[in-house]
């Protein structure tokens, strides 16, 4: 479904992305795994057309898509769920919703989406007139996946969904994750050193230093006494 | 009540309506400023050019569709050309600025320089004779002893339908919300989906119809001429940073206050006080509140 291949990104003079080449295969949840400020986020913002400078090339269903502007890129199926979340913070929980299903792509779909969505996350539902600003650190990550997902995207790549979330949450949020994986969407997951992740993993890479410093199944992960040691927590 | 008193009365009725007329129009324009700045963060400062090309295509359409009942045609000709001047200058002059470093400084010099460009060219085009509009609607409201023209009422009632139907625009379309969503988060704009470059350039082009609009509506009570637009210009700006940079409601409110404060200032002082009493509210409010009325610090 994805396949990167030779990818440099590039923030002004510095090379944050170095020949990173991985594949996803369609229903696959692929786990990204790597320090923090080492590129994992980059690889995902360049994946989806939010990173200026790129060499490489980004093939999905067949298509290049490296240096198409974003709203094409969603509107082809891809949709980046950002770290810090970047909600629309004067509006409510509505409309950030269906701000979500903004591509072309995604309007048709959208009452059927938002439907789904409620279903996932009840909590939303019960705050959909809510101001989004006014919403909790978990509530708003909530929000951030559920918007994504209006977009009616088929790969979702999810920036560290856990960042500063307490064990339960982080929890919730895995689970729902794996839901949304189950209903047939490709995830591309960026994570820091979460152990329960692994977990969902039908592929993990490592990247350290810009570079694809591990590549492999989890069972492969897993015995690895570097990963197991650095990434993992175990 | 002695004659003194009530004509003292009547003057002062007079005054609101100059204030809340004027008022109205600088409304329209504040809104349309704000909206720009809030959503490309840009600075406009050919806006006031912009507000004479809405009189003076106002003014060439005249003996076409004659005066009187002719401006429904004026506004359905004059204001999509504003929205196509408007949206063809973004991407033509402002869109590739902003790929450069320092954008917002070069983008105010570049609208500095295109509205002295715009000046110059109406000099050299129109003469530098004013020309002046006909009044959208000739004769006046009797209410006993009260007069009031039925110009200052269609000037008022069209600048607040015009704000009216651009905030019904802004929170009921897709493009709407899509412009809101830039303003308040560009990166989460960009993130969903929406093309932030044709929202920047829309964003532009309907601030000039707005100020376009606001043009035809003016040059019927003042003189339009090749240089005037920078009053205008000026007056927008204030009241913009009065109101607070970005906020729509502050814009508002600052527009009928400085409607209002112009009129009084006019009356008792004399006009040419207006401009002094102006700067004067705006140095002591950005003093006392730097952000503005309704501003987010």
């Amino acid at each position: 479904m994805l396949t990167v291949t030779d990818l440099n990104a590039y923030y002004g003079q510095a090379q944050v992305l170095k020949q990173v080449s991985i594949t996803a295969d369609a229903g696959q949840v692929v786990v990204i795994l790597g320090p923090n400020g080492h590129g994992k986020s980059t690889l995902l913002k360049s994946i989806c057309g939010l990173v200026e400078r790129v060499v490489g090339a980004v093939i999905y269903q067949g298509e290049n898509i490296l240096g198409q502007p974003t709203d094409r890129i969603v509107n082809q199926g891809l949709i980046y769920i950002a770290e810090n979340r970047e909600l629309f913070p004067h509006m409510t929980v509505l409309e950030n919703l269906k701000l979500g299903a903004y591509a072309k792509s995604a309007r048709a779909h959208e009452k059927r989406n938002l439907e789904m969505v409620f279903d996932l996350f009840p909590r939303l539902a019960d705050r959909r007139n809510q101001l989004s600003s006014t919403m909790s650190g978990g509530e708003a990550r909530m929000l951030a996946v559920a918007r994504g997902l209006m977009s009616n995207a088929e790969l979702l790549c999810v920036d560290e969904p856990s960042l500063g979330l307490q064990p339960s949450l982080r929890f919730e949020i895995f689970s729902i994750i794996q839901k949304i994986n189950k209903q047939g969407k490709t995830v591309l997951l960026v994570e820091q050193n979460i152990p329960q992740i692994t977990e969902l993993a039908d592929r993990i890479y490592v990247i350290e230093e810009g570079r694809i410093s591990f590549e492999g199944s989890k069972e492969e992960a897993l015995s690895n006494e570097h990963l197991k040691e650095i990434f993992l927590g175990m | 009540m002695s004659e003194d008193t009530l004509f003292l009365i009547y003057e002062l009725i007079d005054v609101i309506i100059s204030g809340l007329t004027n008022g109205s129009v600088y409304a329209l324009m504040a809104v349309g400023l704000t909206l720009v700045y809030g959503v490309t963060k840009a600075f406009n400062f050919a806006y006031g050019s912009f507000f004479n090309l809405g009189g003076y295509l106002a003014w060439l359409m005249i003996p076409v569709v004659g005066a009187v009942g002719g401006y429904v045609s004026i506004f359905i000709a004059v204001i999509p050309i504003m929205f196509i001047v408007g949206y063809g200058l973004e991407k033509s002059l402002v869109a590739p600025l902003r790929k450069r470093p320092e954008w917002e400084m070069k983008v105010m010099m570049m609208t500095l320089g295109l509205a002295l460009f715009m000046d110059n060219l109406y000099a050299v085009v129109f003469g530098g004779r004013v020309k002046s509009l006909p009044p959208i609607l000739e004769g006046t409201l009797d209410v006993g002893d009260l007069v009031f023209s039925y110009q200052d009422i269609m000037i008022f009632f069209l600048s607040i339908g015009g704000i009216l139907l651009f905030g019904w625009i802004l929170n009921n379309t897709r493009i709407g919300m899509a412009v809101q969503a830039v303003a308040q988060n560009p990166e989460g704009a960009k993130i969903v989906g929406i093309p932030e470059k044709r929202i920047f350039a829309a964003t532009f082009a309907i601030s000039t119809a707005m100020v376009g609009f606001g043009g035809i509506l003016l040059s019927q009570k003042y003189f339009i001429s090749p240089m005037s637009g920078g009053a205008i210009m000026v007056k927008s700006w204030v009241i913009t940073a009065f109101g607070g940079m970005g906020s729509i409601r502050g814009g508002l409110y600052a527009a009928f206050i400085i409607g209002m404060l112009e009129a009084f200032v006019g009356y008792t002082l004399g006009m040419s006080y207006s401009m002094i009493a102006l700067f004067i509210l705006l140095l002591t409010t950005l003093a006392l509140r730097p952000q503005g009325l309704m501003g987010r610090a």
